[in-house]
């Protein structure tokens, strides 16, 4: 099924109208805050797609800080790509209604997950999101691992090398090195014992392979 | 040379704490733009504009205050800025941080987009306490996941985007066997950065054309 995602806020009707007329769906999903929901906007909307024996999915966004936004956003993103029976549904985004926070981590969702998406106003613009590719590709799947054996919290290299590879130390401490030099984990020795965590950009590469 | 890079809109103070915060500034450039109809936008980001350049003066700062023709027009803000942080990082300067707090809507989305795409470190400003919040640095770095075959494609379509080429003139043009370039566009097509499109003149035959998007995607020094 193809699936119509949007931001959308109180005034926002022609930004949505025009995704709704440029990408072809089958289903409408607004994403927007609760007084957007209830708004006249949402309303004509609601009433439109009746017309074509369809109903809007309202997904509420009720968190303010820019992650927590992106993270709802990537939630509904991996929601509505599976129906119930886990088929794969076809699914773009439009980015350009709702606040400047909604929209900018809308864009942001987008990267993470390679979602196809637009910005449609007067004039649509397809974003430059390659489909399919996520945050996650840049990475060897070795590098997946030691990413997400750290979690969210600091682990000692031993704990990694024993979930990643047990015994066999010199290809973790590879991984170690490369992600330190990409700047996605830091090292400090405590009490004889390497402890790793993730520095911000990795945190989010953490935030990509989970939502992936 | 470090500089700082922003959006603008009625509010200096959405731009100024991230002048303040950031260490050894040397420069700050920042784009700004209201809806020309709009008498009353036009006055309160001239004043912030004004603003803006007046703290940089005083704090011995150059400033380049760009203005942009169109404030909504997404695609052209996208590549303008995108065009800037690249000069800047030819020419051996540092973009320590983008604030994407002020302007339009479309503006901030747009430098957002142009950070994303060159890994410039990001920057919002709290609406009430003024405070800067870091966005974590997102790049996408999508030469390491095209392969070069698929980059090489990619590169040709574009040096040749004037031109209607079917598949076999692409492949001709690559020095490549048609069933091999028919491969890399199967995967170009599938990731949306190509499609397929009839022929004008002769609608048996079909035209590769590259989507827009791609051309923002590579920019223009791929």
């Amino acid at each position: 099924m193809k699936i119509l995602l949007s931001t959308f806020g109180e005034n926002d009707l022609e930004k949505v109208v025009q995704a709704m007329k440029y990408l072809p769906y089958e289903r409408l999903v607004l994403l927007g805050r609760p007084e957007a929901i209830e708004s006249k906007a949402f309303d004509n909307i609601r009433r439109l797609e009746e017309m074509a024996g369809h109903d809007v999915v309202e997904e509420e966004l009720r968190v303010d800080g820019f992650m927590d936004i992106v993270d709802e956003i990537s939630d509904a993103l991996v929601r509505h790509a599976k129906d119930d029976r886990g088929m794969k549904n076809d699914i773009v985004l439009n980015i350009s209604g709702g606040d400047k926070l909604m929209g900018d981590a809308a864009l942001f969702a987008a990267f993470r997950l390679g979602i196809e998406a637009y910005h449609c106003d007067e004039k649509v613009t397809k974003l430059p999101v390659l489909k399919g590719l996520t945050a996650k590709d840049r990475f060897t799947p070795s590098q997946v691992k030691f990413i997400r054996g750290i979690g969210g919290q600091q682990v000692t290299f031993d704990v990694l090398v024993n979930s990643i590879s047990p015994g066999n130390r010199l290809p973790v401490e590879r991984v170690m090195r490369e992600l330190r030099k990409a700047g996605l984990i830091s090292t400090n020795v405590k009490s004889g014992k390497i402890i790793v965590a993730l520095s911000e950009s990795g945190a989010e590469v953490a935030r990509a392979v989970r939502a992936t | 040379m470090v500089a700082v890079f922003g959006t603008l809109g009625y509010r200096p103070k959405s731009l100024i704490p991230t002048i303040r915060s950031t260490p050894d500034v040397d420069k700050v450039v920042f784009y700004c733009g209201a809806d020309k109809n709009d008498s009353d936008a036009v006055k309160k980001v001239a004043e912030s504009k004004k603003s803006v350049l007046d703290y940089c003066r005083a704090m011995k700062i150059a400033a380049d205050a760009i203005d942009l023709e169109d404030p909504f027009d997404f695609k052209r803000i996208t590549v303008k800025i995108r065009g800037d942080i690249r000069k800047h990082k030819r020419e051996g300067k540092e973009v320590a941080v983008f604030n994407i707090a002020g302007g339009t809507r479309p503006t901030s989305s747009a430098a957002l987009l142009a950070c994303i795409l060159e890994g410039v470190p990001t920057v919002y400003v709290h609406d009430l306490t003024y405070e800067e919040i870091h966005l974590p640095l997102l790049k996408m770095e999508y030469s390491q996941v095209l392969s070069g075959e698929e980059r090489s494609t990619l590169k040709a379509l574009i040096k040749n985007k004037s031109k209607d080429l079917t598949e076999i003139e692409l492949a001709r043009l690559v020095g490549k066997h048609k069933a091999t370039v028919n491969h890399h566009l199967k995967n170009l097509i599938a990731k949306g950065a190509v499609r397929l499109e009839r022929h004008p003149l002769d609608s048996r035959k079909k035209i590769v054309k590259l989507e827009e998007s791609t051309e923002l995607l590579l920019g223009d020094g791929d």
